[in-house]
């Protein structure tokens, strides 16, 4: 499969009486997204803000955060199955907003919610701190149940996102790039020499607001399966996720995710990157099993060679992770893993819940549990109401200066096990 | 926990749905539940089924206190 990507490099945001996209600015028409977004009556009232980098704005509680895109080849549209009709994306070519985010903000869903600081120490650990953002601060209708809130401004976030990827069809892209994949016998006979290398990501499906979609379908629902690397950059995956900010996997990282970005920078080079994996991380026993078991089985019948292994979360799917790793280098296939940590505030408890001989090499997007000092920002989009409730957070949490003192954990993106980071270590 | 109130000379069963993170970390009698978020119960059952399963689990439970063990044991029924 192949798509093309077209990068449109968004420089600047604006609210303007006509929505389009001139010389590189946004210009948002409020008014219109506004009807978008209220075109579901669960949703009492939206605002829109926009948060640029640099600027002293802490935003919170994060749910989402999304990339504008649209199709403009090929079968089917963005996010399939949940915005566009069901069909398989992944091939022809989508252009995307490059350099800003739509970010869902607002009445707290779960206890798992984020922080974004445009600046300041914070701004480090965040990836969005680097992208134009436009904040969508909802609020429900009263009495609106905690799931059927979550899905509403889930739902809301998408549907806005595509309205702005929509205003880049007939733009002119900054940038093109290629990617394309093979079919199973064409790369053998293509890269005969070059190790056949998988991505096995695991999504986020321990439910109670902790999901993950693909083509609209309820990852806790599924069997671990195959996709073609570039069906994700269509919105092939999304997150219905209020699990914690530091390592769930924003839409946004879906649509770009580094390990697939990676390994097409690698493809036909030093490895042959024959597909995506994707499996769950279920609450019930029976299903860490079967989807681990599918997973190595994949592995083998694919003749792969080594795999990268993602995690998205932590506790209890740190045996899905430790499941699959053991059970696919039991199947003669190399693995790495990518996870974070929760070694305690002071670094020395045990990193995972569950450990195996043959995960013996590991990325580590650091430790959720370090606390930072967050200094008081002039502005806050959102609301400050439940920052001492959010994971990772404390009775302690907010200082009487205002500022935060919290772990790692509550900040979005902060500890992302696919690598979507700006910090590093050696 | 497990670790430290067997340490003290009293035997332990520990109840969790996860049972491979149970043997990593080292429990010797293990007892399976139904799900992480309700290891000891399930929603979907009537309050009388649940009830008996609730019942059974804890039967199973104790029975698995009054075993000895040579090794890491998982009661399964």
């Amino acid at each position: 499969m192949k798509l093309e990507i077209g990068n449109i490099f968004i420089k600047d945001i604006q609210f303007a009486a006509e929505a389009k996209i001139a010389d590189g600015v946004l210009y948002v028409d409020k008014a219109a997204l506004e009807k978008v977004v209220l075109a579901d009556e669960t949703i009492k009232s939206v605002t829109f803000d926009i948060a640029k980098p640099g600027e002293s704005v802490r935003i919170t509680p994060v749910k989402d955060v999304i990339e504008p895109r649209v199709k403009v080849e090929g079968r089917g549209g963005i996010f399939p199955g949940v915005i566009a009709k069901v069909d398989t994306v992944g091939s022809g070519k989508t252009h995307v907003l490059k350099g800003m985010a739509v970010v869902t903000a607002g009445k707290i869903v779960g206890f798992q919610e984020g922080v974004i600081d445009m600046s300041g120490p914070g701004a480090a650990y965040t990836p969005f701190s680097q992208t134009l953002n436009l904040v969508m601060v909802c609020e429900p209708v009263d009495g609106l149940k905690q799931h059927d809130y979550e899905k509403a401004v889930r739902l809301a976030g998408l549907r806005v996102a595509v309205a702005l990827g929509e205003l880049g069809r007939n733009v002119t892209p900054d940038e093109t790039k290629v990617y394309e994949t093979c079919g199973i016998k064409e790369g053998i006979e293509k890269y005969p020499d070059l190790p056949r290398v998988a991505y096995v990501q695991m999504l986020q499906s321990q439910g109670l607001l902790h999901d993950t979609y693909v083509y609209g379908v309820d990852a806790k629902k599924t069997l671990s399966t195959i996709l073609c690397p570039t069906e994700t950059m269509d919105g092939a995956i999304i997150s219905g996720n209020c699990v914690s900010a530091c390592d769930k996997n924003p839409t946004y990282v879906h649509e770009n995710n580094p390990v697939v970005e990676d390994l097409f920078a690698q493809h036909g080079k030093t490895l042959n990157f024959v597909c995506q994996i994707i499996t769950n991380e279920n609450v019930y026993l029976a299903d860490k099993q079967r989807s681990s078991d599918w997973t190595a089985k994949m592995c083998r019948m694919l003749d792969l060679d080594g795999v990268i292994v993602s995690q998205e979360g932590f506790g209890n799917p740190d045996t899905d992770l430790i499941m699959n790793c053991k059970k696919i280098e039991a199947e003669g296939v190399k693995t790495v893993i990518i996870t974070d940590e929760y070694a305690g505030q002071d670094g020395k408890s045990q990193s995972l819940a569950d450990a195996d001989a043959s995960a013996d090499a590991v990325v580590t997007g650091g430790n959720a549990n370090e606390v930072v000092i967050l200094p008081k920002m002039d502005k806050v989009i959102g609301t400050l109401d439940y920052i001492n409730k959010i994971a990772g957070a404390s009775a302690e949490t907010l200082q009487p200066d205002g500022s935060l003192k919290v772990e790692l954990q509550v900040i979005t993106g902060a500890t992302n096990e696919t690598g979507f980071l700006k910090l590093s270590a050696r | 926990m497990v670790k430290e109130v067997e340490r003290a000379g009293l035997p332990v069963v520990h109840m969790c749905t996860v049972t491979p993170i149970s043997m990593t970390v080292g429990a010797n009698r293990i007892v399976p539940t139904i799900a992480i978020p309700h290891p000891l119960g399930n929603p979907a059952l009537e309050p009388a089924e649940e009830k008996a399963l609730r019942r059974r689990l804890v039967e199973r439970a104790l029975k698995a206190l009054e075993t000895e063990v040579t090794d890491q044991t998982i009661f399964e029924d």
